[in-house]
């Protein structure tokens, strides 16, 4: 890791700090109180999610254009984080949902549909590690990484498409968004916060599968040399040879 | 190759046809989430008694009564006066955030006129305010 490759975390932990500092003096909310701050870690955690499955959805289709081998990385490592941050928002949203609710889950349109957008890219993680032939699990992955980004405007639509218990987008709607301003200052912090923090994992990410998949390659070309004298048949007694 | 495209094929068109039926399917007595007052009414004698079902609307303010096992209390479809009502008898603590003017999605059945629910869910709106401040338009 060279100087200047440790600006991204040093940025990524001030922006942590300076947006958990902003949850903490942002003010109360009229009807929720001191619940409302769960919205400054789960609406993050959502945004990211979606962010990193756009990602994949871009990379996925620049493999298809290009097939460059670094794009199916940035695919995969992509789809890793977005499931990690869905299961996070699912998880924060379960946890706001009790006390605020009631319920830790319902059968809500868009509990739904983002459970349904966590198993389908578990299903692509798990697509990935069914194909040995790295341009077969690139090729198919990348149908599978465009295909599966269908899901994401319905995800963020549902509260609109459907009646649910959840509640409508604040801030991605037409006009002033519903919040007090403090409050929407703390959320944007937190916003960048988590999305830097997720180019920090990003970039580690693609840089181990990168790493791997040289040590891949080495070790495959290392084995073609070594093989052929080396391996011989067995000779067994009693066959007369 | 070409029995790999017609699977493909087949695949595409029976994922079509269920998107299809989810989104356009007269499937709604299944997949609304909740009714509204003025739908659950009008659709009453569909319910047979017992039969469980989901009422969404607000907390009629100056409506809620405590007994001695949960509330009474009224919900309507809006804010605005003349809106369809329902009178709902529930038992059970209220939900923490309960209160007049807010919005719950009710399960529970229809016994005569009155909807016996025994699970509330408080549905909080979209609008953020400090305390002191002028609250948003509800809705």
């Amino acid at each position: 890791m060279t100087p200047s490759d440790a600006r991204l975390p040093i940025l990524a932990g001030v922006a942590v700090i300076a947006g958990q500092a902003a949850a903490l003096f942002a003010p109360p909310d009229q009807v929720q109180g001191e619940l409302v701050r769960l919205m400054y870690v789960h609406v993050p955690a959502a945004w990211v999610a979606y962010l990193s499955f756009a990602i994949t959805l871009g990379a996925s289709g620049s493999w298809l254009w290009r097939r460059g081998p670094g794009a199916d990385r940035v695919a995969a490592a992509s789809a890793e984080l977005g499931v990690f941050f869905t299961g996070l928002a699912i998880t924060l949203g379960s946890i706001w949902g009790k006390p605020t609710w009631g319920v830790w889950w319902t059968w809500d349109p868009r509990l739904v549909t983002t459970a349904l957008m966590f198993f389908v890219y578990l299903g692509y993680l798990a697509l990935r590690r069914a194909i040995v032939d790295p341009v077969a699990r690139a090729r198919r992955c990348a149908v599978f990484g465009v295909a599966a980004f269908a899901q994401v405007p319905v995800v963020h639509m549902s509260v609109l498409w459907w009646r649910t218990l959840h509640q409508p987008p604040t801030i991605l709607r037409p006009g002033d968004p519903t919040i007090d301003h403090a409050m929407l200052a703390a959320l944007l912090i937190n916003l960048v916060a988590f999305t830097l923090v997720f180019a920090v994992l990003l970039r580690a990410r693609v840089r181990l599968a990168a790493a791997e998949d040289a040590l891949e390659a080495a070790a495959d070309a290392r084995g073609r040399e070594l093989a052929g004298d080396a391996v011989s048949a067995p000779k067994l007694a009693g066959f007369g040879v | 190759m070409s029995r790999y495209r017609l699977l493909f094929v087949a695949g595409l068109g029976v994922a079509a046809v269920l998107l299809g039926l989810l989104f356009f399917g007269n499937l709604n007595r299944n997949l609304v989430y909740y009714l509204t007052p003025a739908e659950a009414v009008a659709q009453r004698a569909d319910f047979g008694a017992g039969q469980r079902l989901q009422i969404g609307g607000y907390v009629e303010p100056g409506s809620v009564v405590r007994t001695a096992d949960g509330l009474r209390f009224i919900v309507a479809a809006g804010i605005a006066p003349g809106s369809a009502t329902v009178a709902v008898r529930h038992t059970g603590a209220p939900a923490q955030l309960f209160r007049a003017g807010i919005g719950v999605v009710l399960e529970g059945s229809w016994r005569g006129d009155v909807f016996v629910s025994d699970t509330m869910l408080v549905k909080h709106d979209a609008n953020y305010r400090a305390p002191g401040k002028q609250a948003g338009p509800a809705g």
